[in-house]
């Protein structure tokens, strides 16, 4: 008996190390084809990768809980410490921004009379979603976020995702209850902007670096350090005038944009739903747009 | 009968520790942190269990483990889906045919060999992404990423220890 299942074993044993030699081949093949499959048929992959997050989403959702407590914690220590010096900024601000106050309001009512005068039809307003960040990027080629808000809070696919500070990036991939965000440093990311004053357009395109650069500028167009950067709507899928950022440098490197947001400080996030001019996710070419009421 | 069962599923579960530790180890190091440019350069924690298991337990962590725990790592993380999978299995690979060599080796040499799997992965996970992406990234975060990861994994490698002698061990006696 020992001797059968010895001489079994004898026969048995190259085969399985064959058998897992070719394993290994064969899951390596296998994740060279996931990768293919990935760049080649992006909406396969994305429909598993979103199915597989939410499932997690909650259980990081309530992991994350706790060190956005303690980060919160130690920012608010160390703000405790700035707390004279912030104050005298404040203060200098402060009255600054009461003479923009007065600028703005008699802006305002100027506007309203020439509105009046124009018969002007404002347009429809702009709705938002909000959201936790529940997971970071951790790793060097990808700049993105997971978020626990997706599908049921009204959130599609291309959405613009802002905060208080301005620009954040735009809803690359969206399950059900979690989506993923993908930075405007990503360097897949491609954004159509507009310098403010000057409205010279440009993409800001990301390279994964802390400042993303502008392309596609006509040669010619002349911009400055500090000169601020906002979202041109362009092609519809973002609301135009979103700040993004400041020029930062421009140089061999090309012209560099330094965001207004902090990426890694990012805990709330706001995506905006629905803007004038698009509805339900759906970019509407303003031929098909409902006509104005006159 | 129901003790037999329940030792056997105990003991499943116990051969189960090392890939599920790696998946929640993976999950963990995908929370946000708020530290300034930490997400850039985070380390890689799948690289090290998958290193650390081949190396101390590696009846218990095949090709397979490693295939599905990069998998897992590129979903949650958002790198090119297969990326992980593809350097975890070549590094769960590279350990085990050199397996003879880490017996019996002090903890200061399986870190330097660590050190040099972590940057042939950082290479080729640099090189599969400026591929697929037809751009060239600049390498500096990938190997400032392989400086980080090689300086966590004595760490890293403590916390597996205390993992392994708490559910293992009790299988090997």
């Amino acid at each position: 008996m020992k001797h059968r299942a010895a001489s079994i074993a004898k026969v048995t044993g190259p085969i399985r190390a064959l058998l897992n030699r070719f394993a290994l081949l064969f899951l390596i093949i296998a994740a060279f084809a996931i990768m293919l499959l990935g760049k080649a048929d992006t909406l396969i992959v994305e429909r598993a990768r979103s199915s597989v997050v939410d499932g997690v989403a909650p259980f990081m959702d309530a992991l994350s809980r706790p060190i956005a407590t303690v980060s919160e914690g130690v920012d608010r220590m160390s703000r405790f410490f700035a707390v004279y010096e912030e104050n005298a900024q404040l203060l200098e601000q402060n009255a600054r921004l009461l003479e923009w106050q007065s600028a703005a309001l008699a802006l305002a009512a100027e506007n309203s009379t020439f509105r009046n005068m124009l018969k002007f039809v404002p347009e429809r307003g702009v709705s938002f979603a909000s959201a936790r960040v529940i997971g970071d990027s951790g790793g060097v080629f990808v700049r993105s976020v997971l978020i626990n808000g997706g599908k049921v809070d009204g959130i599609h696919k291309g959405d613009a995702v802002v905060n208080g500070d301005g620009l954040i990036g735009r809803v690359a991939e969206v399950g059900l209850r979690s989506g993923r965000v993908l930075l405007l440093s990503d360097l897949n990311s491609r954004i159509p902007v507009v310098e403010e004053k000057s409205r010279i357009r440009a993409i800001l395109a990301g390279d994964n670096s802390q400042s993303p650069k502008l392309i596609f500028l006509l040669p010619g167009a002349r911009l400055e350090v500090g000169d601020r950067i906002v979202t041109s709507g362009h092609g519809g899928v973002f609301p135009s005038g979103l700040p993004v950022g400041r020029i930062s440098s421009i140089g061999e490197r090309g012209i560099r944009v330094q965001p207004f947001t902090d990426f890694y400080r990012l805990e709330h996030v706001r995506i905006i739903t629905e803007f004038p001019g698009q509805v339900a996710g759906q970019i509407v070419p303003s031929a098909a747009r409902p006509p104005l009421q006159k | 009968m129901i003790t037999a069962a329940i030792q056997r599923i105990d003991r499943a579960a116990r051969h189960l520790a090392p890939f599920l530790t790696s998946v929640l180890l993976v999950m963990f190091s995908a929370l946000p942190v708020y530290l300034p440019g930490y997400g850039q350069v985070a380390v890689d924690v799948g690289l090290m269990t998958v290193f650390y298991w081949a190396i101390y337990r590696p009846d218990l962590f095949p090709a397979i483990c490693a295939f599905l725990l990069g998998i897992w790592q590129d979903i949650l993380v958002g790198s090119p889906i297969g990326l992980h999978a593809l350097i975890l299995i070549l590094a769960n690979w590279a350990i085990m045919s050199q397996r003879t060599f880490f017996q019996g080796k002090s903890f200061a040499v399986i870190w330097w060999c660590f050190s040099l799997v972590a940057l042939a992965a950082s290479l080729l996970s640099w090189i599969i992404v400026c591929v697929l992406n037809e751009i060239l990234i600049s390498p500096a975060a990938v190997f400032c990423q392989a400086a980080l990861t090689v300086g966590a994994f004595p760490f890293m490698a403590w916390l597996l220890a205390r993992a392994q002698h708490a559910i293992i061990r009790p299988l090997d006696v």
